[in-house]
């Protein structure tokens, strides 16, 4: 009898555990399901803004001679206040001479962080006109408050409670409070350009960290656009050309990387030479996902600042495009679709984007009217040339680009070496008007490939560089180069 | 490089338009200007002799293919003649042999806007 009992009781412990295990098991799965929609759809929002925008700068710098700097942050405002759903906002601009910085553009009811309201306040009529005007003429302090502190740094600041922060001043007035707030610098070439700060979701629900990702992106890619725009004002016509050539050779520099990510089973590197002229060259490493990983090329086929905003939009769309999507036409096809829009009519841009499968060493090629990768097998003379179909991107109808687009995959063994390259590298040219060559180009190429995709590269490189001798190119040189490892 | 030399014969309803030289940046806007004055003119029918040509930009192939769609608007084109092997392994490189009509000949081409 005590044993039945016993053992029922064990059952009854045992189904329970069972019972208390399985919910938990469940609880971790929805818990992870939740997580990753969340991460879904944050991306998934991230990829809107950043389109709507490029899209929109796009825009405004097809009529790159009347770029106005103040409706150029009227719209990253526009975009910054939208992403996060705040209801005010605000950018600083950093005053020449970089000590001070001052409002630019104010959107909603946007309180003074530094706390004191002017006596005229109390008295005024339209309390927000009267806000604007007092926030838009008061200069502040790099290091000075949270926006001094933000362009002293460089870094952003996510408060999501401004009640437990003395930071934050208390007004007495209602709409004034300060719930929460997000500051992020905008910067380029580590120069921090000016602050754009938001307060207050519509939602009355703190920002988030993904807000601030967000609006630190925005804030990235407006950059760009800003600098240009805010230096150019203030040059007389003669100079704005050479300005312009200038930091048409500074976003390039921007908007490559800076760093190889550096990746198991895989050695790679690149390298790039701009031209005297400003070229259109962009080269991009991006982790697709646990398995896969995307190399891209490409050459803007515009020169200057048009070309360099150009390649800007079109790395913006291939970095939104390109994490999760494993099939390299589908993501050409995406940044076609962008690029058709925005793109000068007679302008056009070949890229080339393969993936690798890390595990399975698959490399599947798709190009949009750009150079053939050459593959040099491992103990193998000679190369093969991958071809694949594509039309240059922005030149075709998009149903016409759609069609002619195909990926080819090939299997790739242990110290095979891919070679990918811009037109500049094989039709350099000496100062006998001769032509460096497809030929001297891969010769350079199979001697070096069995030491390794970093060998590759210096042997093209010194060559090619002894080759062209003091001669200017007219064209950016630009070649990156992977092998797979055991 | 060669500077491009650029001479234009009038056909009854065509123009025919050599090239002679290297097509880069500094060349291509006197080309622009020829190829504007004929559109000017309502002469969208271009035949384009590529015969001379040694060198061609990037950028002026794009404009090429932007005159080409405009021609095409006024039903008219723009079609190419004789590119050397260098030029049209570029030209296919780029796709744009699917956009633009191109001949071996210059009367393949003017036969081509005949039919």
């Amino acid at each position: 009898m005590n044993a039945g009992i016993i053992s029922a009781f064990l059952l009854v412990v045992f189904v329970l555990a069972l019972l208390a295990t399985l919910l938990m098991a469940l609880v971790r799965v929805s818990h992870a399901n939740r997580r990753l929609r969340m991460e879904r759809d944050a991306l998934q929002q991230e990829k809107e803004v950043i389109f709507g925008f490029v899209h929109d700068v796009g825009e405004v710098f097809a009529h790159s001679e009347e770029i106005d700097l103040d409706r150029m942050l009227q719209r990253v405002l526009f975009y910054a206040l939208r992403t996060t759903r705040a209801g005010a906002g605000v950018i600083y601009l950093m005053e020449p001479g970089e000590t001070t910085l001052r409002a630019r553009t104010v959107s909603g009811i946007f309180p003074p962080l530094a706390g004191t309201l002017d006596p005229g306040f109390t008295k005024a009529v339209s309390k927000s006109q009267h806000l604007e005007h007092m926030i838009r003429n008061q200069h502040v302090r790099k290091g000075e408050g949270l926006i001094g502190e933000v362009a002293d740094f460089g870094k952003a600041i996510l408060i999501e409670d401004a009640a437990l922060d003395s930071r934050i001043p208390r007004y007495e007035e209602e709409f004034l409070h300060i719930h929460s707030i997000v500051l992020v610098p905008m910067r380029f070439l580590q120069k921090v350009l000016g602050v754009v700060a938001v307060t207050n979701r519509v939602d009355r629900r703190p920002f988030s960290e993904t807000d601030m990702s967000l609006l630190q992106a925005l804030a990235d890619q407006a950059s760009v656009s800003v600098h240009y725009a805010g230096m150019r004002e203030s040059l007389d016509e003669k100079k704005q050309i050479d300005y312009d050539l200038n930091v048409a050779r500074q976003i390039q520099t921007a908007l490559l990387p800076k760093s190889i990510p550096h990746i198991e089973g895989v050695e790679m590197g690149a390298f790039a030479h701009p031209a005297r002229e400003i070229g259109g060259d962009y080269y991009d490493f991006i982790r697709v996902d646990e398995d896969h990983l995307g190399i891209a090329i490409a050459d803007v086929s515009g020169k200057g600042i048009v070309g360099a905003i150009m390649m800007s939009i079109c790395r913006s769309t291939f970095r939104a495009q390109a994490p999760g999507c494993t099939n390299p036409a589908d993501v050409l096809i995406a940044v076609d679709r962008v690029m058709a829009d925005d793109i000068a009519e007679d302008m056009f841009v070949s890229m080339l984007y393969m993936v690798l499968n890390i595990r399975t060493r698959e490399l599947t090629v798709a190009r949009a009217g750009h150079e053939r990768p050459a593959l040099s097998q491992a103990g193998k003379r000679g190369f093969t040339i991958v071809d694949s179909p594509g039309i240059a991107m922005g030149i075709a109808d998009m149903d016409a680009f759609e069609a002619s687009i195909k990926p080819v995959t090939v299997p790739l063994q242990a110290h095979d070496v891919v070679v990918a390259y811009t037109d500049g590298v094989t039709e350099a040219m000496n100062v006998r008007g001769e032509e460096w060559g497809i030929d001297n180009f891969l010769e350079a190429v199979s001697i070096a490939a069995p030491e390794g995709a970093n060998s590759v590269l210096n042997n093209v490189q010194q060559r090619l560089l002894r080759f062209v001798g003091d001669m200017g190119q007219y064209d950016d040189m630009t070649l990156l180069a992977l092998r797979v490892l055991e | 490089m060669r500077e491009c030399i650029i001479k234009t014969e009038e056909r009854d309803n065509l123009d025919i338009v050599q090239l002679d030289g290297a097509l880069d940046s500094y060349s291509f806007p006197r080309l622009e200007s020829t190829l504007n004055s004929l559109r000017q003119n309502n002469r969208n029918r271009v035949v384009l002799d590529c015969s001379g040509l040694d060198y061609v930009s990037s950028a002026a192939l794009g404009a090429l293919i932007g005159f080409a769609r405009r021609a095409r608007e006024q039903d008219g084109d723009m079609k190419l003649a004789k590119l050397s092997p260098k030029i049209l392994n570029i030209v296919k490189l780029l796709g744009f042999h699917k956009i633009l009509e191109i001949y071996s000949s210059v009367d393949d081409a003017v036969a081509k806007f005949e039919s």
